[in-house]
């Protein structure tokens, strides 16, 4: 699991602008994580539970399923802005997410809308050799 | 029959409907724990009377669980037999799921659409599940892209 948080949780909406970061966050894919997490959202396809089993698929190894990924960048936007709440989140997977790897969780806040008190936000996932794995948007209420 | 075939009538057209059972609270906590967030709003029931929501609220990428009854009409089912891969999802969020709702998911059809890259004929369709709660009240849209290569690409493996 994770993971390591920069020191700027707590965004409100008049503390941040466009182009503040937010905090980067570091998870561990572990095995066990993914493994346990897939089971529990109704996806305990072998690809996304067992290494030998994915690769019976084709695929390098187990792999993160792609609904947590965006959980998991839904969880980033969350600990930069306890008490906020999170409007839209549109991803896009464009790689594999490896379990038994380590990722990171990036954002940049692009916008900032004064009449709803929403921020738009670019999150992404990336991998340890820098591979933006999963893109995104995201629009955020903020307390 | 090719993907190029499926009938584009089947664009916009519900085709599973499913009411789940009232969400547990052991669900909201469950999916929670195992995703690891912390914040005891998603829970603990206690804590989370104190917090924005008044009470205990599934996370909001909880209605990714909800996916009905059936993945996708027949028609298109067949013609993602040679696997697909989760390309993307964008999710819109109204009201919190909290404990003892009633979810209805209503699954259509948003787009079927084709691009050619680098390698090859790339085919796309779009699902919305539509969630609403007990009060009508919308929960979610979560519309999910599958991918699939064409027909002359090598088998590609499930995301």
């Amino acid at each position: 699991m994770s993971g390591t948080h920069g020191d700027l949780r707590g965004a409100t909406f008049d503390t941040v602008e466009p182009g503040d970061e937010l905090p980067e966050i570091t998870v561990e894919l572990g095995r066990d994580y993914v493994r346990a997490h897939a089971t529990e959202i109704g996806m305990p396809f072998p690809r996304f539970t067992d290494e030998e089993g994915a690769k019976l698929e084709g695929l390098p190894g187990q792999i993160t399923p792609g609904n947590m990924t965006l959980a998991l960048l839904a969880r980033e936007l969350l600990a930069w802005a306890p008490g906020g709440k999170v409007r839209r989140l549109g991803t896009t997977f464009r790689g594999l997410a490896l379990a038994g790897t380590t990722v990171r969780l990036l954002g940049t806040v692009t916008e900032k809308d004064e009449e709803h008190r929403t921020v738009e936000c670019d999150v992404w996932m990336e991998t340890a050799e820098g591979d933006r794995c999963v893109i995104g948007t995201a629009t955020v209420e903020l307390p | 029959m090719a993907f190029a075939d499926i009938d584009r009538s089947v664009i916009g057209r519900e085709y599973d409907r499913l009411t789940y059972p009232p969400i547990t609270v052991d669900e909201i906590v469950s999916y929670a724990r195992t995703l690891g967030v912390t914040d005891p709003i998603y829970l603990d029931e206690e804590a989370a009377r104190r917090g924005p929501y008044g009470g205990l609220v599934a996370f909001p990428t909880f209605v990714v669980k909800l996916r009905g009854a059936q993945h996708m009409p027949m028609e298109v089912a067949r013609e993602m037999t040679r696997g697909g891969f989760d390309a993307g999802k964008d999710i819109e969020l109204g009201v919190p799921i909290r404990p003892g709702d009633v979810i209805t998911a209503t699954s259509t059809i948003t787009e079927l659409y084709e691009k050619t890259g680098r390698s090859g004929s790339m085919w796309f369709v779009v699902f919305r599940q539509h969630l609403v709660n007990q009060h009508g009240e919308m929960v979610a849209n979560v519309d999910s892209r599958m991918m699939q290569r064409g027909r002359s690409e090598k088998h590609e493996a499930s995301r």
